[in-house]
């Protein structure tokens, strides 16, 4: 009984002011989208860092069938070149400026490229064959990457050194730079939602103040008092944040599923499903917005 | 019911007390009516028992509880038991007269059923059967005030404190809401009741509190609106004046007269 009449209470409450329940939805909206969005720029990064990526800097990617570069001579690397290969990266000379390095077979390759490309067609079109054997390695000082590309690129069985930092690191910076200007804009809009959401259960209280004058004197509850408008506040935030979790997923199942990655097929891209994880942060994070918000205009405003 | 034990009640240090060290006992099932000028605290008195206030001083006990002890998520359940009643009727304009009693139920979570049951009974102890589906603005002042009552009693409180029920209405009319508080009080509810309306008053020969900048000048069981002798000092001839027709009935408020507090 009490529950059905909260119910009805917040029904009547938000049919009472449907502009402003509109504007909060849609403040929310857009504040989540922003947080949202930097989230997933961060998950894009995670993605495309790869396996390898915050483990090592440097991959020496080893001759495989077809490879032109001069290395590469004797067709496919041997395993007499790949054995020198790895001596003279144990040797004094090298070692020095490593603080370990990996061997990355076809097979691994193969696995490692399957998790990062698990969201893209081209996964199916490769085989372990087309994929390079390498040698992965942990540099003690970054910097000195090109000892290592000066040493290994001439030897035979090497087709070709990679500073994989130094490619992929200027578009995290300006990736990181986006996420940077979205949780600005995030929190700036988020102040607005707060705001916006105690003006509005203010007015809610004040256009009840009738009902609510009753329901003190008749002896109703705090919570049965209270509850109504607090809730309308959470509802209409967790329809915001309902919309913004849409949205990223439209953005990342459209956008990048369908366009981007087609435009840039040698790129990892999150799929839409992973932006999920993102919703239930979005709801949570919208509803104690308007719940904290709310609770603490109705200490002020409406007396119990 | 109600007991004041040296009341004082300061709203602003500057101004002089709303309440000046009230000690009044008002017993289970009594009527008693507060008079006084404008201002001289019978609302500060209502409020004070509903604890929509605190008292600057003293205590205020109701049903035997001194209501400062009581904490703040209990208080519902104080006002639970009293009923209230004002000038303005205060009803919801949107919901008919059913809802609105009905509203009273809903809040603190009485069943579909018992509503059902209970709605219609207090309608008829107010005089308002057959007219459950008006809408407030289609009822008279005299039956807003029924429905107010309806809803104010219908949690069947102990105590029902009535702010000027009949201001806004006419002599004929405020005998009938009269009755019907009457009635109430029959059934074993304590009434308190503020009010100006002399005619009212003299009418009902119940017990009266005078109160006048805060103060009691006058507690005489089955008074009039104004005493004959209403000075303090003068208490014992006020008990002769009034104590014969004490004794004629033997109704509650008996051997109170003369009682007036200092
Ligand atoms: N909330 C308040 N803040 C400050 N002063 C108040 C407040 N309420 C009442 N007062 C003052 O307390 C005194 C008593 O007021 P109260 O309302 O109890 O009088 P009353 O007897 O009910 O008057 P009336 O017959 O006009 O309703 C008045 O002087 C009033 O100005
Ligand atoms: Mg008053």
């Amino acid at each position: 009984m009490r529950l059905a009449f909260i119910l009805s209470e917040i029904g009547s409450g938000l049919r009472r002011n449907v502009s402003m329940v509109v504007s909060v939805i849609l403040v929310t909206f857009v504040s989540l989208t922003f947080v949202g969005a930097a989230g997933m720029l961060q998950m894009q990064i995670n993605q495309m860092k790869g396996y390898w990526y915050d483990k090592v800097q440097v991959a020496i990617f080893l001759c495989s069938e077809g490879s032109t570069a001069p290395g590469c001579a004797t067709g496919s690397v041997t395993p007499e070149q790949q054995q020198s290969l790895n001596a003279l990266l144990e040797s004094p000379a090298v070692a020095q400026y490593i603080n370990d390095f990996q061997f990355e077979s076809k097979e691994e390759a193969y696995k490692h490229f399957k998790d990062q490309f698990s969201n893209s067609p081209i996964v199916d079109s490769v085989t372990p064959d087309q994929l390079p054997a390498s040698f992965r390695i942990n540099m003690k000082d970054p910097e000195k990457y090109q000892i290592i590309s000066e040493t290994f690129s001439s030897q035979p069985g090497v087709e070709t050194v990679i500073d994989q930092r130094q490619l992929l690191e200027r578009l995290f910076s300006v990736m990181n730079g986006a996420s940077l200007v979205a949780v600005g804009i995030a929190g700036v809009m988020i102040v607005c939602a707060i705001l916006l959401i105690a003006t509005t259960i203010r007015l809610s209280a004040f256009s009840r103040r009738r009902e609510t004058g009753i329901m003190r004197l008749v002896g109703a509850s705090k919570t049965v008092i209270q509850l109504p408008f607090i809730l309308e506040g959470v509802i209409a935030a967790v329809i915001g944040a309902a919309l913004a979790s849409g949205t990223l997923w439209a953005v990342a199942h459209f956008f990048l599923g369908d366009y981007m990655s087609r435009q840039y097929p040698d790129t990892a891209f999150i799929s839409s499903g992973q932006t999920l994880i993102l919703a239930p942060a979005l709801l949570i994070l919208g509803a104690s917005l308007a719940g904290i918000s709310s609770l603490l205009t109705l200490r002020r405003y409406l007396r119990v | 019911m109600i007991r004041f034990e040296n009341v004082t009640k300061v709203y602003d240090q500057t101004a002089r007390p709303a309440l000046d060290s009230v000690n009044l006992e008002i017993d289970r099932g009594e009527f008693a009516f507060l008079v006084g000028a404008s201002g001289s605290g019978k609302s500060t008195f209502l409020r004070l028992v509903l604890k929509e206030d605190r008292a600057t001083s003293g205590a205020v006990y109701v049903a035997g509880q001194n209501v400062a002890k009581i904490s703040s998520w209990r208080v519902p359940r104080l006002r639970r038991g009293i009923g209230v009643v004002f000038q303005d009727f205060r009803l919801l304009p949107q919901k008919n007269v059913f809802a609105n009693v009905a509203f009273a139920m809903q809040v603190i979570g009485k069943s579909r059923s018992v509503i059902r049951d209970t709605v219609p009974e207090v309608l008829k102890t107010v005089g308002l059967e057959g007219k459950e589906h008006r809408m407030p603005h289609e009822l008279s002042g005299g039956e807003q005030q029924r429905v107010a009552i309806a809803r104010a009693v219908v949690n069947r409180p102990g105590i029902l404190l009535a702010d000027e029920p009949t201001g806004n209405l006419d002599p004929t009319t405020s005998m009938g809401i009269m009755g019907v508080l009457d009635k109430i009080n029959q059934n074993g509810t304590t009434v308190v009741m503020a009010t100006h309306d002399d005619d009212i008053v003299n009418e009902m020969r119940k017990r009266v509190v005078e109160l006048k900048n805060g103060v009691v000048i006058r507690d005489e069981a089955r008074a009039l609106y104004t005493s004959m002798i209403p000075v303090v000092g003068q208490s014992r001839r006020l008990k002769d004046a009034s104590g014969r027709e004490a004794h004629d009935d033997g109704l509650p408020g008996e051997g109170r007269e003369g009682e007036a507090q200092r």
